[in-house]
Protein backbone atom coordinates (compact mmCIF):
# COMPACT_ATOMS: atom_id res chain seq x y z
CA UNK A 1 0.00 0.00 0.00
CA UNK A 2 1.09 3.32 -0.91
CA UNK A 3 2.57 5.28 2.10
CA UNK A 4 1.76 8.97 2.48
CA UNK A 5 4.01 11.45 4.53
CA UNK A 6 2.25 14.14 6.70
CA UNK A 7 5.09 16.55 4.44
CA UNK A 8 3.01 15.32 1.54
CA UNK A 9 -0.03 16.87 2.43
CA UNK A 10 2.05 20.53 3.14
CA UNK A 11 1.50 22.35 -0.24
CA UNK A 12 0.84 25.83 -1.84
CA UNK A 13 -2.60 27.36 -0.47
CA UNK A 14 -3.62 30.85 0.39
CA UNK A 15 -4.94 32.63 2.67
CA UNK A 16 -4.28 35.73 5.09
CA UNK A 17 -2.03 36.55 7.78
CA UNK A 18 -1.11 39.62 10.08
CA UNK A 19 -1.07 42.21 8.01
CA UNK A 20 -1.06 42.06 4.55
CA UNK A 21 -0.08 38.15 3.21
CA UNK A 22 0.07 37.38 -0.38
CA UNK A 23 0.82 33.53 -0.95
CA UNK A 24 2.13 32.89 -4.81
CA UNK A 25 0.96 36.21 -6.16
CA UNK A 26 4.30 37.54 -6.78
CA UNK A 27 6.23 36.19 -9.32
CA UNK A 28 9.07 34.15 -8.17
CA UNK A 29 11.54 36.90 -9.87
CA UNK A 30 10.54 39.02 -6.91
CA UNK A 31 12.43 36.45 -4.48
CA UNK A 32 15.46 35.70 -6.43
CA UNK A 33 17.64 36.86 -3.43
CA UNK A 34 16.13 34.18 -1.57
CA UNK A 35 17.55 31.43 -4.29
CA UNK A 36 14.70 29.08 -3.60
CA UNK A 37 12.99 27.01 -6.02
CA UNK A 38 11.20 29.03 -8.76
CA UNK A 39 8.20 26.90 -8.36
CA UNK A 40 7.51 27.52 -4.89
CA UNK A 41 5.28 29.44 -2.91
CA UNK A 42 6.31 32.81 -2.00
CA UNK A 43 5.03 34.13 0.95
CA UNK A 44 4.92 38.37 1.61
CA UNK A 45 4.08 40.34 4.31
CA UNK A 46 3.85 43.85 4.80
CA UNK A 47 3.51 44.73 8.22
CA UNK A 48 3.66 48.11 8.06
CA UNK A 49 2.67 49.25 4.74
CA UNK A 50 3.77 53.06 5.22
CA UNK A 51 7.44 52.54 5.70
CA UNK A 52 7.68 50.63 2.78
CA UNK A 53 8.96 47.44 3.68
CA UNK A 54 8.11 43.65 2.44
CA UNK A 55 9.44 40.79 3.79
CA UNK A 56 9.56 38.01 1.23
CA UNK A 57 9.97 34.17 2.88
CA UNK A 58 10.60 31.53 0.63
CA UNK A 59 11.93 27.78 1.77
CA UNK A 60 13.86 28.32 4.67
CA UNK A 61 14.99 32.09 3.44
CA UNK A 62 13.83 35.67 4.24
CA UNK A 63 14.97 38.61 2.47
CA UNK A 64 13.14 42.03 3.35
CA UNK A 65 12.86 44.67 0.36
CA UNK A 66 12.75 48.42 0.43
CA UNK A 67 9.93 49.09 -2.13
CA UNK A 68 7.41 51.72 -1.11
CA UNK A 69 5.81 51.11 -4.74
CA UNK A 70 5.18 47.65 -4.31
CA UNK A 71 4.37 47.87 -0.55
CA UNK A 72 1.59 50.59 -1.90
CA UNK A 73 0.26 48.11 -4.89
CA UNK A 74 0.27 45.21 -2.67
CA UNK A 75 -2.38 46.99 0.09
CA UNK A 76 -4.47 48.55 -2.19
CA UNK A 77 -4.27 45.50 -3.26
CA UNK A 78 -5.62 43.70 -0.64
CA UNK A 79 -8.52 46.07 0.02
CA UNK A 80 -9.41 46.40 -3.50
CA UNK B 1 8.06 18.68 33.27
CA UNK B 2 10.06 21.35 35.36
CA UNK B 3 9.14 23.94 32.41
CA UNK B 4 5.81 22.12 31.17
CA UNK B 5 3.21 25.11 29.92
CA UNK B 6 5.48 27.69 31.39
CA UNK B 7 4.71 30.47 28.82
CA UNK B 8 1.14 31.26 28.06
CA UNK B 9 1.86 31.28 24.22
CA UNK B 10 3.83 27.88 24.59
CA UNK B 11 1.44 26.63 26.64
CA UNK B 12 -0.75 25.89 23.37
CA UNK B 13 1.66 24.65 21.24
CA UNK B 14 2.87 21.60 23.47
CA UNK B 15 4.80 19.73 20.64
CA UNK B 16 7.37 22.25 20.74
CA UNK B 17 7.04 22.72 24.45
CA UNK B 18 10.71 22.25 26.19
CA UNK B 19 9.48 20.39 29.56
CA UNK B 20 12.99 19.29 30.83
CA UNK B 21 16.50 19.08 29.80
CA UNK B 22 19.32 17.08 31.47
CA UNK B 23 22.86 16.82 30.72
CA UNK B 24 25.13 14.15 32.54
CA UNK B 25 28.64 11.54 32.64
CA UNK B 26 26.98 8.54 31.15
CA UNK B 27 27.16 6.41 34.52
CA UNK B 28 27.90 3.28 32.51
CA UNK B 29 29.64 5.01 30.25
CA UNK B 30 32.01 7.45 31.74
CA UNK B 31 33.59 8.28 28.46
CA UNK B 32 30.51 9.79 26.70
CA UNK B 33 28.05 13.11 28.41
CA UNK B 34 24.46 11.85 28.16
CA UNK B 35 22.06 15.26 26.68
CA UNK B 36 18.33 14.54 26.87
CA UNK B 37 15.87 16.76 26.04
CA UNK B 38 12.14 16.51 26.89
CA UNK B 39 9.11 18.00 24.80
CA UNK B 40 5.42 17.53 24.95
CA UNK B 41 3.68 17.27 28.60
CA UNK B 42 1.56 16.11 29.77
CA UNK B 43 1.23 12.50 27.80
CA UNK B 44 -1.83 10.49 29.38
CA UNK B 45 -1.02 7.04 28.52
CA UNK B 46 -4.13 6.44 27.35
CA UNK B 47 -3.89 9.01 24.24
CA UNK B 48 -5.38 7.11 21.62
CA UNK B 49 -6.43 7.02 18.86
CA UNK B 50 -3.71 10.26 17.76
CA UNK B 51 -1.04 9.08 20.66
CA UNK B 52 1.58 11.44 21.47
CA UNK B 53 4.27 12.12 18.97
CA UNK B 54 6.98 14.89 17.68
CA UNK B 55 6.06 17.63 15.26
CA UNK B 56 6.72 17.23 11.57
CA UNK B 57 7.15 20.67 11.56
CA UNK B 58 8.98 21.92 14.45
CA UNK B 59 12.47 22.06 14.68
CA UNK B 60 14.17 20.43 17.70
CA UNK B 61 17.66 21.53 18.96
CA UNK B 62 20.39 20.69 21.51
CA UNK B 63 22.58 23.40 21.91
CA UNK B 64 26.45 23.10 23.35
CA UNK B 65 28.63 25.78 24.56
CA UNK B 66 31.99 25.23 25.02
CA UNK B 67 34.44 28.44 25.39
CA UNK B 68 31.92 30.07 27.85
CA UNK B 69 30.99 32.84 24.99
CA UNK B 70 26.81 31.93 26.28
CA UNK B 71 26.72 30.75 22.41
CA UNK B 72 26.43 27.48 20.20
CA UNK B 73 29.22 26.27 18.97
CA UNK B 74 27.81 22.71 18.49
CA UNK B 75 24.34 22.19 17.92
CA UNK B 76 22.16 18.80 16.74
CA UNK B 77 19.03 19.52 14.97
CA UNK B 78 16.24 16.97 14.97
CA UNK B 79 13.59 17.03 12.06
CA UNK B 80 10.99 14.53 11.93
CA UNK B 81 8.23 12.83 9.64
CA UNK B 82 5.16 11.00 10.11
CA UNK B 83 4.33 8.03 7.70
CA UNK B 84 1.05 6.53 7.20
CA UNK B 85 0.47 2.70 6.24
CA UNK B 86 -3.04 3.37 5.79
CA UNK B 87 -5.19 6.34 5.45
CA UNK B 88 -8.36 4.57 5.03
CA UNK B 89 -8.18 3.63 8.99
CA UNK B 90 -8.60 5.30 12.05
CA UNK B 91 -6.39 3.16 13.95
CA UNK B 92 -2.62 3.64 14.94
CA UNK B 93 -2.06 -0.13 14.95
CA UNK B 94 -4.00 -2.92 13.56
CA UNK B 95 -2.56 -5.51 15.42
CA UNK B 96 0.37 -5.79 17.85
CA UNK B 97 3.38 -4.10 17.27
CA UNK B 98 6.49 -6.71 17.14
CA UNK B 99 8.65 -4.78 15.81
CA UNK B 100 9.38 -0.94 14.44
CA UNK B 101 8.29 -1.99 10.83
CA UNK B 102 5.57 -4.09 12.10
CA UNK B 103 2.81 -4.01 9.35
CA UNK B 104 0.12 -3.23 11.74
CA UNK B 105 1.80 0.09 12.83
CA UNK B 106 0.35 2.46 10.75
CA UNK B 107 1.27 5.57 12.05
CA UNK B 108 5.20 5.98 12.43
CA UNK B 109 7.24 8.77 13.09
CA UNK B 110 11.53 8.99 11.60
CA UNK B 111 13.83 11.48 11.73
CA UNK B 112 16.88 12.55 10.89
CA UNK B 113 19.85 14.18 13.14
CA UNK B 114 22.14 16.93 11.83
CA UNK B 115 25.29 18.86 13.48
CA UNK B 116 26.14 21.71 13.35
CA UNK B 117 29.83 22.26 14.42
CA UNK B 118 31.86 25.29 14.28
CA UNK B 119 29.53 26.54 11.35
CA UNK B 120 29.77 23.28 9.85
CA UNK B 121 26.51 21.22 8.93
CA UNK B 122 27.03 17.29 9.16
CA UNK B 123 24.24 14.70 8.91
CA UNK B 124 24.97 12.32 11.35
CA UNK B 125 21.73 9.82 10.90
CA UNK B 126 18.82 9.81 8.43
CA UNK B 127 15.43 7.72 8.58
CA UNK B 128 15.68 7.01 11.87
CA UNK B 129 12.99 5.29 13.60
CA UNK B 130 11.03 6.02 16.81
CA UNK B 131 9.55 3.38 18.56
CA UNK B 132 5.61 3.59 19.14
CA UNK B 133 3.97 5.14 22.22
CA UNK B 134 3.41 2.43 25.07
CA UNK B 135 -0.57 1.01 24.23
CA UNK B 136 -1.07 -2.04 26.19
CA UNK B 137 -0.39 -5.74 26.27
CA UNK B 138 -2.59 -6.34 23.64
CA UNK B 139 -0.64 -3.87 21.25
CA UNK B 140 2.76 -3.07 22.54
CA UNK B 141 4.05 -6.35 24.57
CA UNK B 142 7.42 -6.54 25.86
CA UNK B 143 7.71 -2.61 25.60
CA UNK B 144 11.19 -2.17 26.77
CA UNK B 145 12.07 -4.45 24.06
CA UNK B 146 10.38 -2.97 21.38
CA UNK B 147 11.68 0.93 22.26
CA UNK B 148 14.89 -0.71 22.58
CA UNK B 149 15.01 -1.42 19.05
CA UNK B 150 15.09 2.74 18.45
CA UNK B 151 18.32 2.81 20.01
CA UNK B 152 20.65 3.86 17.24
CA UNK B 153 24.31 4.23 16.43
CA UNK B 154 25.02 7.30 14.45
CA UNK B 155 27.82 8.87 13.04
CA UNK B 156 31.22 9.93 14.77
CA UNK B 157 30.19 6.96 18.19
CA UNK B 158 26.78 8.91 19.00
CA UNK B 159 23.76 6.76 20.02
CA UNK B 160 20.24 8.45 19.94
CA UNK B 161 16.73 7.81 21.09
CA UNK B 162 13.86 9.86 20.13
CA UNK B 163 10.39 8.41 21.62
CA UNK B 164 8.18 8.69 24.56
CA UNK B 165 9.56 8.10 27.97
CA UNK B 166 8.12 8.04 31.69
CA UNK B 167 8.13 11.52 32.94
CA UNK B 168 11.58 11.82 35.26
CA UNK B 169 10.70 15.09 36.82
CA UNK B 170 9.10 14.58 39.93
CA UNK B 171 7.07 17.45 41.64
CA UNK B 172 3.94 18.14 43.85
CA UNK B 173 2.23 20.45 41.23
CA UNK B 174 -0.67 20.51 42.92
CA UNK B 175 0.45 22.24 46.14
CA UNK B 176 3.23 24.34 44.22
CA UNK B 177 0.63 26.28 42.25
CA UNK B 178 -2.00 26.57 45.22
CA UNK B 179 0.14 29.15 46.62
CA UNK B 180 3.02 26.94 47.71
CA UNK B 181 1.10 25.62 50.39
CA UNK B 182 3.90 22.59 50.22
CA UNK B 183 3.36 19.18 51.69
CA UNK B 184 4.34 18.19 54.47
CA UNK B 185 4.64 21.91 55.79
CA UNK B 186 1.10 23.16 55.14
CA UNK B 187 0.83 23.60 59.17
CA UNK B 188 3.35 26.46 58.87
CA UNK B 189 1.72 28.31 55.41
CA UNK B 190 -0.21 30.84 55.88
CA UNK B 191 -3.78 28.76 55.29
CA UNK B 192 -2.59 26.05 57.69
CA UNK B 193 -4.25 22.84 57.42
CA UNK B 194 -2.72 19.98 58.78
CA UNK B 195 0.58 18.01 57.33
CA UNK B 196 -0.05 15.34 54.24
CA UNK B 197 2.56 13.48 52.57
CA UNK B 198 3.77 15.01 48.92
CA UNK B 199 1.81 13.91 45.94
CA UNK B 200 3.55 13.47 42.67
CA UNK B 201 1.47 14.84 39.73
CA UNK B 202 3.48 13.88 37.19
CA UNK B 203 3.16 10.20 38.28
CA UNK B 204 3.23 7.73 35.47
CA UNK B 205 2.49 10.42 32.82
CA UNK B 206 4.58 10.22 29.55
CA UNK B 207 7.03 12.59 27.60
CA UNK B 208 8.43 12.70 24.19
CA UNK B 209 12.28 12.59 24.74
CA UNK B 210 15.50 13.24 22.45
CA UNK B 211 18.25 11.24 24.37
CA UNK B 212 21.45 11.72 22.75
CA UNK B 213 25.09 9.91 24.23
CA UNK B 214 28.45 11.80 22.87
CA UNK B 215 32.28 11.00 23.21
CA UNK B 216 33.64 13.76 25.63
CA UNK B 217 35.90 14.10 22.75
CA UNK B 218 33.22 15.22 20.38
CA UNK B 219 32.27 17.97 22.80
CA UNK B 220 35.07 19.54 24.27
CA UNK B 221 36.87 22.84 22.61
CA UNK B 222 40.04 21.04 20.71
CA UNK B 223 38.80 17.57 21.43
CA UNK B 224 40.22 17.00 24.38
CA UNK B 225 39.22 14.33 27.21
CA UNK B 226 38.55 16.43 29.80
CA UNK B 227 40.55 15.20 33.06
CA UNK B 228 40.86 18.06 35.09
CA UNK B 229 38.14 19.07 37.32
CA UNK B 230 39.94 22.52 37.46
CA UNK B 231 40.58 23.22 34.14
CA UNK B 232 37.66 25.91 32.22
CA UNK B 233 37.94 23.42 29.11
CA UNK B 234 36.35 20.76 30.59
CA UNK B 235 33.00 22.48 31.40
CA UNK B 236 30.41 22.62 29.01
CA UNK B 237 27.25 24.36 28.71
CA UNK B 238 24.06 22.40 27.55
CA UNK B 239 20.49 23.89 26.54
CA UNK B 240 17.68 22.89 24.53
CA UNK B 241 15.00 24.74 22.24
CA UNK B 242 12.53 24.28 19.72
CA UNK B 243 11.93 26.45 16.47
CA UNK B 244 9.29 26.85 13.89
CA UNK B 245 9.09 28.30 10.30
CA UNK B 246 8.13 31.80 10.63
CA UNK B 247 5.40 31.61 8.38
CA UNK B 248 2.37 29.88 8.36
CA UNK B 249 -1.04 29.67 6.14
CA UNK B 250 -3.44 27.80 6.78
CA UNK B 251 -6.16 26.48 4.29
CA UNK B 252 -9.15 25.90 5.22
CA UNK B 253 -10.97 24.27 2.60
CA UNK B 254 -8.52 21.20 2.43
CA UNK B 255 -6.88 21.59 5.78
CA UNK B 256 -3.40 21.94 4.37
CA UNK B 257 -0.55 24.18 5.88
CA UNK B 258 2.05 26.06 3.96
CA UNK B 259 4.99 26.54 6.03
CA UNK B 260 7.80 28.61 4.75
CA UNK B 261 10.79 31.07 5.58
CA UNK B 262 13.62 30.64 8.57
CA UNK B 263 12.95 28.54 11.75
CA UNK B 264 12.90 31.02 14.94
CA UNK B 265 12.82 29.80 18.20
CA UNK B 266 9.61 29.63 20.02
CA UNK B 267 10.59 27.19 23.17
CA UNK B 268 14.01 27.13 25.49
CA UNK B 269 15.35 25.39 28.08
CA UNK B 270 18.55 25.05 30.40
CA UNK B 271 18.36 25.39 33.79
CA UNK B 272 14.91 23.98 35.79
CA UNK B 273 12.08 26.02 36.52
CA UNK B 274 13.70 29.36 35.78
CA UNK B 275 10.85 30.65 32.86
CA UNK B 276 8.61 28.56 35.00
CA UNK B 277 9.34 30.26 38.43
CA UNK B 278 11.80 33.40 37.75
CA UNK B 279 10.80 35.21 34.53
CA UNK B 280 7.47 37.29 35.23
CA UNK B 281 4.11 36.04 33.17
CA UNK B 282 4.72 39.75 31.10
CA UNK B 283 8.17 38.27 29.62
CA UNK B 284 7.79 35.01 29.49
CA UNK B 285 6.64 34.53 25.82
CA UNK B 286 9.20 37.14 24.83
CA UNK B 287 12.31 34.59 27.15
CA UNK B 288 11.51 32.12 25.09
CA UNK B 289 12.23 33.61 21.62
CA UNK B 290 15.45 34.74 22.95
CA UNK B 291 18.87 32.87 22.55
CA UNK B 292 20.88 31.94 26.02
CA UNK B 293 23.35 34.07 25.16
CA UNK B 294 20.79 37.50 25.99
CA UNK B 295 20.30 36.31 29.33
CA UNK B 296 21.64 39.56 30.83
CA UNK B 297 18.47 41.37 30.36
CA UNK B 298 16.85 39.39 32.87
CA UNK B 299 19.24 39.86 35.43
CA UNK B 300 17.14 41.69 37.79
CA UNK B 301 14.64 38.71 38.13
CA UNK B 302 17.20 36.25 39.06
CA UNK B 303 19.07 38.88 41.44
CA UNK B 304 15.73 39.67 43.15
CA UNK B 305 13.61 36.46 42.70
CA UNK B 306 9.84 36.97 43.28
CA UNK B 307 9.36 33.45 45.23
CA UNK B 308 12.19 34.40 47.27
CA UNK B 309 9.99 37.45 48.21
CA UNK B 310 6.54 35.30 48.63
CA UNK B 311 7.83 32.68 51.06
CA UNK B 312 8.17 34.99 53.79
CA UNK B 313 5.23 36.06 53.92
CA UNK B 314 3.72 32.52 52.99
CA UNK B 315 5.18 31.14 55.80
CA UNK B 316 5.01 33.64 58.55
CA UNK B 317 7.75 33.41 60.70
CA UNK B 318 9.44 30.83 59.10
CA UNK B 319 12.11 32.96 56.56
CA UNK B 320 13.07 35.56 59.03
CA UNK B 321 16.46 36.07 57.22
CA UNK B 322 15.23 35.65 54.01
CA UNK B 323 12.71 38.25 54.41
CA UNK B 324 15.71 40.92 55.44
CA UNK B 325 17.71 39.92 52.93
CA UNK B 326 17.50 42.14 50.08
CA UNK B 327 20.99 42.21 48.59
CA UNK B 328 21.24 41.20 44.87
CA UNK B 329 21.14 37.60 45.14
CA UNK B 330 25.03 36.45 43.65
CA UNK B 331 24.52 32.92 44.42
CA UNK B 332 21.46 32.67 41.72
CA UNK B 333 23.21 34.50 39.14
CA UNK B 334 26.15 31.85 39.52
CA UNK B 335 24.28 28.59 39.75
CA UNK B 336 22.14 29.37 37.17
CA UNK B 337 24.11 32.11 34.83
CA UNK B 338 27.60 31.93 34.86
CA UNK B 339 28.23 28.53 36.91
CA UNK B 340 30.39 28.29 40.41
CA UNK B 341 33.96 29.50 39.96
CA UNK B 342 36.73 27.08 41.93
CA UNK B 343 36.69 28.25 45.36
CA UNK B 344 33.02 28.54 46.15
CA UNK B 345 32.54 24.47 46.81
CA UNK B 346 35.59 22.50 47.85
CA UNK B 347 37.25 20.46 44.42
CA UNK B 348 35.06 22.13 42.26
CA UNK B 349 33.93 24.28 39.71
CA UNK B 350 31.58 24.66 36.38
CA UNK B 351 32.66 28.46 35.69
CA UNK B 352 32.07 29.31 31.93
CA UNK B 353 33.19 32.94 32.39
CA UNK B 354 31.00 36.09 32.93
CA UNK B 355 28.75 35.99 29.75
CA UNK B 356 25.23 35.74 31.21
CA UNK B 357 23.68 32.82 29.43
CA UNK B 358 21.19 30.37 30.98
CA UNK B 359 22.78 27.03 30.18
CA UNK B 360 22.94 23.33 32.47
CA UNK B 361 26.97 23.94 32.98
CA UNK B 362 28.25 20.50 33.45
CA UNK B 363 32.23 19.92 34.36
CA UNK B 364 32.81 16.78 32.54
CA UNK B 365 36.14 15.78 33.92
CA UNK B 366 34.13 15.06 37.52
CA UNK B 367 33.09 11.32 37.24
CA UNK B 368 29.90 9.82 38.22
CA UNK B 369 28.99 9.46 41.86
CA UNK B 370 29.12 5.99 43.53
CA UNK B 371 26.30 7.02 45.61
CA UNK B 372 25.15 9.73 44.31
CA UNK B 373 22.44 12.21 46.12
CA UNK B 374 19.35 13.59 44.64
CA UNK B 375 20.06 16.87 46.47
CA UNK B 376 23.16 16.91 43.96
CA UNK B 377 25.93 19.41 45.47
CA UNK B 378 23.80 20.52 48.03
CA UNK B 379 23.86 16.69 49.19
CA UNK B 380 27.62 17.16 48.84
CA UNK B 381 27.69 15.21 45.51
CA UNK B 382 29.52 16.67 43.05
CA UNK B 383 28.01 15.13 39.84
CA UNK B 384 24.85 16.17 40.51
CA UNK B 385 23.05 19.30 39.58
CA UNK B 386 24.03 22.34 39.39
CA UNK B 387 26.64 20.41 37.63
CA UNK B 388 24.28 19.29 34.83
CA UNK B 389 21.32 17.54 35.80
CA UNK B 390 20.64 13.92 36.22
CA UNK B 391 17.70 12.20 35.52
CA UNK B 392 17.00 11.49 39.29
CA UNK B 393 17.91 14.67 40.90
CA UNK B 394 15.51 16.51 43.02
CA UNK B 395 15.65 19.92 41.37
CA UNK B 396 12.43 21.27 42.63
CA UNK B 397 14.47 20.78 46.60
CA UNK B 398 17.72 22.21 45.21
CA UNK B 399 16.04 25.38 43.71
CA UNK B 400 13.49 25.70 46.23
CA UNK B 401 16.29 25.89 49.40
CA UNK B 402 18.43 27.91 47.43
CA UNK B 403 15.60 31.00 46.39
CA UNK B 404 14.82 30.05 50.34
CA UNK B 405 18.46 31.41 50.96
CA UNK B 406 20.21 28.17 51.36
CA UNK B 407 23.37 29.17 49.05
CA UNK B 408 23.21 32.40 49.94
CA UNK B 409 26.08 32.06 52.06
CA UNK B 410 28.50 31.00 49.85
CA UNK B 411 28.44 34.23 48.02
CA UNK B 412 28.12 36.02 51.53
CA UNK B 413 29.86 33.68 54.60
CA UNK B 414 28.05 36.67 56.88
CA UNK B 415 24.51 35.57 56.37
CA UNK B 416 22.54 32.80 57.94
CA UNK B 417 19.98 31.20 56.39
CA UNK B 418 17.02 29.97 58.14
CA UNK B 419 16.82 26.74 59.69
CA UNK B 420 13.65 25.79 57.12
CA UNK B 421 16.07 26.74 53.88
CA UNK B 422 17.65 23.10 54.62
CA UNK B 423 15.03 21.64 55.12
CA UNK B 424 12.24 22.71 52.84
CA UNK B 425 10.87 20.11 50.12
CA UNK B 426 7.90 19.47 48.12
CA UNK B 427 8.07 15.76 50.28
CA UNK B 428 9.07 13.54 46.71
CA UNK B 429 12.24 11.92 46.41
CA UNK B 430 13.18 9.74 42.84
CA UNK B 431 11.15 6.94 44.16
CA UNK B 432 8.12 8.77 43.32
CA UNK B 433 9.20 7.29 39.80
CA UNK B 434 10.88 5.22 37.64
CA UNK B 435 14.16 5.38 35.85
CA UNK B 436 16.29 2.91 33.78
CA UNK B 437 20.17 2.26 34.96
CA UNK B 438 21.14 2.58 30.77
CA UNK B 439 20.78 4.43 28.04
CA UNK B 440 17.98 6.52 27.69
CA UNK B 441 18.19 6.60 31.43
CA UNK B 442 14.29 7.54 31.68
CA UNK B 443 11.89 5.14 32.67
CA UNK B 444 9.99 2.91 30.40
CA UNK B 445 6.61 4.63 29.65
CA UNK B 446 3.08 3.30 31.46
CA UNK B 447 1.11 1.76 28.91
CA UNK B 448 -2.68 3.16 28.51
CA UNK B 449 -4.26 -0.28 29.37
CA UNK B 450 -2.95 -0.29 33.14
CA UNK B 451 -3.51 3.18 33.95
CA UNK B 452 -5.23 4.34 37.10
CA UNK B 453 -7.89 6.95 37.15
CA UNK B 454 -6.24 10.11 38.24
CA UNK B 455 -8.78 9.80 41.57
CA UNK B 456 -7.12 6.57 42.47
CA UNK B 457 -3.63 8.61 42.82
Amino acid sequence: MAELTRRGFVKSSAGAAAGVTFLGALAAAQADAAAGNRAEPVVAFVSDPARGEIALMVGDQEVVRRDPDLAARLTRAAHA
Amino acid sequence: MSSHREAPAISKDPVADNTDTYAFVSPDDPGTVTIIANYLPPEAPFGGPNFFEFGDDVRYEIHIDNDGDGAPEITYEFLFHTRVRNPNSFLYNTGTISSLADPHWNRRQFYSVTRIKNGRRQQLGVDLACPPCNIGPASTPNYEALASQAIHGIRHGHTVFAGQRLEGFYVDLGAVFDLADLRPFQSLHVASMANAPGVNATSEFGVHSIALKIPKTELTRHGSMPTNVSDRKSVIGVWAAASRRKAHVRNGHNASVHQTGPYVQVSRLGNPLVNEVVIPMGHKDYWNTQPAQKEKQFLRYYQHPELSKLLPVLYPGVFPNLAGLTAARADLVAILLTGLPAGVVPNFQNFTGKHLSDQLRLNMAVPPSGSPSPLGILGNDLAGFPNGRRVFDDVFTIELRAFAGATYALVNPSYHPDSAASAVTDGLSPSSTRYLSQFPYLGTPQDGYHTAPLAAV
